[in-house]
C-alpha cells in the first residue's frame, strides 16, 4: 500500500544510493542526542575528568598550591579516617529510609488524586506546596514543631500519652526525624510523575477489569502496577542518587549532628571542600560517591531487567 | 640652553604626571554589611579619601555574612581579586597563613598622624604575626550580658548592673539568680548568644565561664578544656541546664528578645533588635569567676589583599578609613581598635541607644579583653568540636569524661 | 443508607482524610507566608499563623533594600530559558534513545546516566575554572548552560525516555508509512501525546533552576545580577544574621512563578488524561 504524503514524490530518474536503515537510524539517533550530548561533555564529563585528577593531589583552594600525591586522599578516607565509614554508614540509612518512604506515599497520593474528583486539583498544590516552600523556610519550622519541650509534636504525643523524645539531639531520632521532614518536602514532586504516569494507563484496561469483577486492589495488582513499571524505576533510580546529595536540608536542619549522626557524604564533601578547603580530599569523596551510586544503580536496573522477565 | 633643557624636563615631568593623573584607578572592597546607612557612611570615606587621591573610584560590594568567607575565597581563586575586603576573625589565621594579606605596617607607618600606638595591643592579637599588622580590626566587639529588666523587678531581684556597680555580679551571682528567674516568672533564665550555644556558637558559649574560672581553651597545641578549672566551668554551665534547668536547654527556643529568656550574652550590635521591645532592658559586664574578670572580645578585621591591582594605593584607603577621626564616625556602629577614641567622652556618652553608664562596661571590655581563642584549622577545629560536645550536652553526660573527649577530638588539629 | 447518602459520606472521609494528612504539608509554608508580616521578634515567639500585628511594610521594605525586582527578574528569565533548553534538548535525546535503534545507544545511556551520580558540590570546581577561562565570571551564562548540560537535563533525558517507552507505537509506525520523517514524528506526534511528561519536566525544570544556590554563589558577583535565592540569603542586617521578616516576605514573593507553573502545568496533566480518556 502505498500513499503519498504532501509533497511527497517517487523519485525518478537517477536513484541516489538508499543508505541502510541501520545507518540512518544511527545519524538520526546520534543527530538527536547531540545538543544535549556536546552540553553533556563540555560542562559534565571534562570537569569530572577534572575532579578525577584533583582527586590525586593535595589542593588548597585558600592558597592555590597543589601536589600530586597519588592515591594517599583515597587511602586517608577508605582507612585512615574514622569519619569516613561513619558518614557512609548515615549516607546508607538516610537512603534507606528516604526512598521506600518517599515512593510508597508518591504513589499513594498519586493514586488518590490522579482522577479529577471533587478537591483533586486542590489537594494535589497542597501537597506539592512543601516543593516550592524555601528549604530555610521548611526548616525552621520543622526544628519550632520538633522541639524536645513545648513542640507541638511532642505536645500531640503528650496528649496520647507518649512522652516525645528530643528528636533533633538524639542521633537516631534526628535521623528519622531528617528523613521523615525530607520527604514531606520532597514527595510533591515524586506526585506528580506518578500522576502523570497514571495518566497513560488507558482506562479502558481498568473498566474492563472491573467489569470482570476484578477488586480494586487486583486491578492495581494486576493492570496498573505493572504500566507503571518503567516509571517506577526512573522514579526509583532519581530519588535513590537524589537521597545520596541531598543537602541544604541537613545543613539546615541539623548541621550533620547530633554527635555526626546526620553527617552524610554530600555535607561531608561540602564540609572538606568548602570549609575546610582540601579540595584534593572532597574530589576523592566525590568519586568514592560515585562509584557507590553508579554499582548501585547498576544494582537497581539489573533487578528491574529480572524482575520484568 | 639650561633654561630650554629646564624647561622641556618640566613639560615632560608635568605631561607625564597628567596622563598618570587621567588613568582613574578603581578599587574594590568586599563587605559583609548591607545596611544603607553603613555603606553610606562608607561612601562618604570614599568620597572624604578622593579630596587627596582625586582619580580613585572606590565600590563597596556586599557579600551576604553567612557564605562571606567561601565567597571571598572564589573570588580569590578565580582571580576576581579585591583590592580590600573584611575579614572574620577566624578566617584570619588561614588568610594570613596563606599569604593572601598584604603587610600594612610600612604603609601605616607612613601615613601622616595614624598613630600605630593608639591601636590596643590586646585587639591586634589576630590581625598581627611577628609584629606585621595584617588587617586593622575595624570592629572589637565585647560580649556583654543582656538582662530583661521588667523580669527581674518581678522577681525582685538586684539587676546586673546594679550588682556590677557594687561588685557583686560573680558567676555564682549569675546562677542563682538565673534559677530564681527560671522559679518565679517562669521564663527561661538565661539564652546563649543567638541561641546556637550548642551549634555554631559553642566557642561563644564555652569561653567566657572557662576564663572566668582561669581556664584557656587551647595554648599552641595544649588543650585546656580537660584542665580542672575549664571542666570546673563547664560543669557549673551542665548543671544550669539540666539540674537547675535555668538555662534554654539544646532544641528548645528561648530567644531573649522576644521576651522568652531573661538573659542573654551577644554584641551591642543587637541593640537595635530592642526597639520595639515590650520590656526594659540593660546590659552588664560579664559576672566574674573565681579567677576574676574575664571580658571577652569578637571581631572582624579590614585587610588588603596583596595579589590585587592596586595594593598599595588600597593599603593607604585603609590607612585613611581607620584614622583616629574617622574611627570616631564609625564606632557608633563598628568599636575600634584605638585606644583614644575608646577612652573618650564621645564613645561612652554620644551612643542613643546604650545609656552611658552601661557604656562605660563597654569601653572597659574593649580595653582589657581578650578575644576568642584562634588557630589556623579553626574550621576543622570547629567540625571536631560539634559532636564531641554533643555528647557533653546531654542529661547524664559526665563532664570530666566528656571534656577529655573533647580535648582528644581536637588535638590533631593544634 | 441511599446510595447518594453513601457517596456523601465516602467523600467527607475522604476530604478529612486528606485534610488531616495535608495538615504537616502546609502548615509550614502558611508559616511562611504569615511570618513575612510579622515583625522579627515575632517570628520566633510562638508559630502562629496569624501576624499580631500586619506589618505590611516588609514587602516594601525588601525591593528598597536592594534591586530585588531586578533580581526576581533575573531568576525569572534564568528558568525560562533554563525549561525550554532542556525540554527541547531532553524530549530530543529521549525520544532518540527510547525508539531509534542506533549503535552504541546503550553505552552512551549508561554513560549519561553516570552524570546523575555526582553532586554538583564537586563538578563545581573545575567548571568554575573553565568560566573563567572563557571569561564568562559574573555572567548568567553558567546559570543557563549548567543546568541544562549538567545532571538535571539528564535526569529530564531519562524521565521523557521512559515516558516516550511507554506510548503506543502504532501511531508512529503508521506515520513512518506515512512518510513522515522521524524529526516529523517526534515534533508531530510523539510530542503532543507527550503533554504530561513535558508539563512535569517543565515544573521541576522551572523549580531547579528556581532554586539554584551554589552556582549563583560561585559564579556571580554583582548585586544587579544576583537571582533569587542569593538575594534571599543576603536580607542580614550589618552583623550577618538574616533578617527573618524580610527574608520570609521576600520568599513568600518568590513563591508566585513556581506557583503559576505549577498550576499550569497541572492543567496540561489533567487534560492530557482527559483526551486520553475519550480515545480509549
Amino acid at each position: 500500500m502505498t500513499t503519498h504524503a504532501a509533497g511527497r514524490q517517487p523519485v525518478r530518474g537517477f536513484r541516489a544510493p538508499r543508505l541502510s536503515l541501520k545507518y540512518r537510524a544511527a545519524i538520526e539517533g546520534w543527530l538527536f542526542v547531540s545538543p544535549m550530548l556536546a552540553g553533556f561533555v563540555i560542562f559534565f564529563v571534562g570537569p569530572l575528568v577534572g575532579v578525577a585528577l584533583y582527586s590525586l593531589t593535595k589542593w588548597n583552594l585558600l592558597t592555590q598550591q597543589s601536589t600530586f600525591i597519588g592515591l594517599a586522599n583515597y587511602a586517608d578516607a577508605l582507612t585512615k579516617n574514622p569519619d569516613f565509614w561513619l558518614v557512609i554508614r548515615n549516607t546508607a540509612i538516610f537512603a534507606a529510609g528516604l526512598v521506600p518512604l518517599n515512593m510508597a506515599l508518591a504513589l499513594c497520593l498519586a493514586l488518590a488524586l490522579a482522577r479529577p474528583r471533587f478537591g483533586a486539583v486542590f489537594f494535589r498544590t497542597v501537597f506539592f506546596a512543601p516543593v516550592v516552600t524555601s528549604a530555610v523556610a521548611w526548616a525552621i519550622v520543622w526544628k519550632f514543631l520538633l522541639q524536645g519541650q513545648g513542640g507541638a509534636i511532642n505536645e500531640l504525643l503528650a496528649t496520647i500519652g507518649i512522652a516525645g523524645p528530643n528528636w533533633l539531639r538524639e542521633p537516631n531520632w534526628a535521623m528519622a526525624a531528617v528523613i521523615v521532614t525530607r520527604v514531606l518536602k520532597m514527595v510533591g514532586l515524586n506526585m506528580i510523575l506518578y500522576i502523570a504516569a497514571l495518566q497513560a494507563v488507558p482506562r479502558d484496561y481498568e473498566e474492563a477489569a472491573r467489569l470482570e469483577g476484578a477488586s480494586s486492589w487486583q486491578i492495581f495488582r494486576m493492570v496498573t502496577w505493572p504500566l507503571l513499571g518503567p516509571t517506577t524505576l526512573v522514579i526509583m533510580v532519581i530519588t535513590t542518587i537524589g537521597s545520596f546529595k541531598v543537602f541544604d536540608h541537613i545543613y539546615l536542619m541539623t548541621g550533620g549532628g547530633p554527635e555526626n549522626g546526620t553527617l552524610v557524604l554530600a555535607f561531608y564533601i561540602y564540609q572538606q571542600a568548602f570549609k575546610f578547603f582540601d579540595v584534593g580530599y572532597a574530589s576523592a569523596l566525590a568519586m568514592i560517591m560515585f562509584v557507590m551510586v553508579f554499582i548501585l544503580t547498576l544494582l537497581q536496573l539489573f533487578l528491574a531487567r529480572r524482575n520484568s522477565k | 640652553m639650561k633654561v630650554l633643557i629646564k624647561a622641556l624636563a618640566a613639560t615632560a615631568l608635568s605631561t607625564a604626571s597628567m596622563a598618570a593623573v587621567a588613568h582613574a584607578t578603581d578599587l574594590r572592597v568586599t563587605v559583609w554589611t548591607g545596611s544603607a546607612p553603613q555603606l553610606a557612611m562608607f561612601n562618604s570615606f570614599a568620597e572624604g579619601f578622593k579630596k587627596t587621591h582625586p582619580d580613585v573610584n572606590i565600590k563597596f560590594q556586599t557579600i551576604p555574612a553567612a557564605d562571606y568567607t567561601q565567597k571571598l575565597t572564589f573570588q580569590l581563586a578565580g582571580g576576581n581579586v579585591p583590592d580590600l575586603g573584611w575579614i572574620m576573625e577566624d578566617a584570619a589565621p588561614a588568610f594570613e597563613q596563606a599569604g593572601l594579606l598584604m603587610n600594612l605596617t610600612p604603609t601605616l607607618k607612613n601615613t601622616e598622624g595614624y598613630d600605630l600606638s593608639d591601636l590596643a595591643k590586646p585587639a591586634m592579637g589576630l590581625w598581627e604575626t611577628n609584629g606585621e599588622i595584617y588587617a586593622i580590626p575595624f570592629s572589637t566587639s565585647p560580649f556583654m550580658i543582656y538582662f530583661n529588666k521588667t523580669l527581674f523587678d518581678k522577681a525582685g531581684l538586684k539587676t546586673p548592673l546594679q550588682l556590677a556597680e557594687n561588685g557583686q555580679w560573680t558567676m555564682e551571682k549569675w546562677r542563682q539568680d538565673a534559677k530564681a528567674l527560671k522559679d518565679k516568672t517562669g521564663v527561661w533564665g538565661f539564652e546563649f548568644k543567638d541561641g546556637e550555644g550548642y551549634d555554631s556558637r559553642i566557642l561563644h558559649a564555652m569561653m567566657p565561664p572557662i576564663r572566668a574560672y582561669g581556664g584557656y581553651a587551647w595554648k599552641k597545641d595544649d588543650c585546656g578544656f580537660d584542665k580542672p578549672k575549664a571542666v570546673a566551668a563547664m560543669t557549673v554551665l551542665h548543671d544550669m541546664v539540666y539540674k537547675d534547668k535555668s538555662i534554654v536547654p539544646p532544641g528548645v527556643q528561648g530567644d531573649f528578645f522576644s521576651g522568652n529568656a531573661a538573659m542573654t550574652i551577644n554584641q551591642i550590635s543587637r541593640v537595635p533588635n530592642l526597639a520595639d521591645a515590650k520590656f526594659d532592658w540593660g546590659i552588664a559586664p560579664l559576672p566574674s569567676g573565681p579567677a576574676g574578670e574575664a571580658p571577652v572580645i569578637g571581631q572582624a578585621g579590614f585587610a588588603v589583599f596583596k595579589q590585587g591591582k592596586h595594593p598599595q594605593l588600597a593599603a593607604e584607603f585603609l590607612a585613611y578609613m581607620t584614622n583616629k577621626k574617622n574611627s570616631e564616625i564609625m564606632d557608633k556602629y563598628f568599636p575600634p581598635a584605638r585606644k583614644s577614641v575608646v577612652d573618650g567622652k564621645q564613645f561612652v556618652e554620644g551612643n542613643s541607644a546604650i545609656k552611658p553608664a552601661q557604656m562605660k562596661y563597654v569601653a572597659q571590655a574593649i580595653a582589657s579583653g581578650r578575644v576568642l581563642p584562634s588557630n589556623v584549622n579553626i574550621p576543622q577545629i570547629r567540625a571536631a568540636l560539634k559532636p564531641t560536645m554533643d555528647a557533653f550536652w546531654k542529661p547524664d553526660s559526665d563532664p570530666k569524661k566528656a571534656m577529655s573527649a573533647v580535648c582528644t577530638a581536637i588535638g590533631q588539629f593544634l | 443508607m441511599t446510595r447518594r447518602t453513601r457517596q456523601a459520606v465516602y467523600r467527607t472521609c475522604w476530604i478529612l482524610a486528606l485534610s488531616a494528612v495535608a495538615i504537616p504539608f502546609v502548615f509550614p509554608f502558611l508559616w511562611m507566608i504569615s511570618s513575612g508580616f510579622k515583625s522579627a521578634n515575632e517570628i520566633f515567639g510562638q508559630p502562629n499563623l496569624i501576624p499580631s500585628v500586619w506589618h505590611w511594610e516588609n514587602f516594601a521594605e525588601i525591593f528598597r533594600y536592594q534591586p530585588f525586582a531586578r533580581q526576581y527578574f533575573n531568576s525569572i528569565y534564568i528558568a525560562i530559558v533554563v525549561t525550554l533548553l532542556v525540554l527541547v534538548f531532553s524530549s530530543l535525546a529521549g525520544y532518540a534513545l527510547a525508539r531509534i535503534r542506533f549503535a552504541g545507544s546503550a553505552l552512551l545511556m549508561l554513560f549519561l546516566l553516570s552524570a546523575l551520580m555526582v553532586p554538583e558540590e564537586v563538578t563545581i570546581i573545575p567548571n568554575f575554572f573553565l568560566f573563567k577561562w572563557l571569561g564568562l565570571m559574573d555572567t548568567h551564562v553558567p546559570l543557563i548552560v549548567l543546568p541544562v548540560f549538567g545532571s538535571h537535563g539528564i535526569m529530564a533525558t531519562f524521565l521523557m525516555r521512559q515516558y516516550f517507552l511507554a506510548l503506543p507505537k502504532e501511531i508512529e509506525e503508521a506515520a513512518t508509512m506515512d512518510g513522515l520523517s522521524r524529526f516529523g514524528i517526534w515534533m508531530r506526534i510523539a510530542l503532543p501525546m507527550s503533554r504530561p511528561a513535558l508539563a512535569a519536566v517543565a515544573i521541576i525544570t522551572f523549580l531547579f533552576s528556581w532554586n539554584l544556590f551554589l552556582e549563583p554563589l560561585v559564579f556571580v558577583n554583582s548585586l544587579n545580577l544576583f537571582t533569587l535565592p542569593l538575594a534571599l540569603s543576603n536580607f542580614t542586617d550589618p552583623y550577618g544574621l538574616p533578617l527573618w521578616h524580610l527574608q520570609l516576605a521576600a520568599t513568600s514573593l518568590a513563591v508566585i512563578p513556581i506557583l503559576l507553573v505549577y498550576i499550569i502545568a497541572q492543567r496540561q496533566i489533567i487534560e492530557s488524561f482527559a483526551m486520553s480518556g475519550v480515545k480509549g
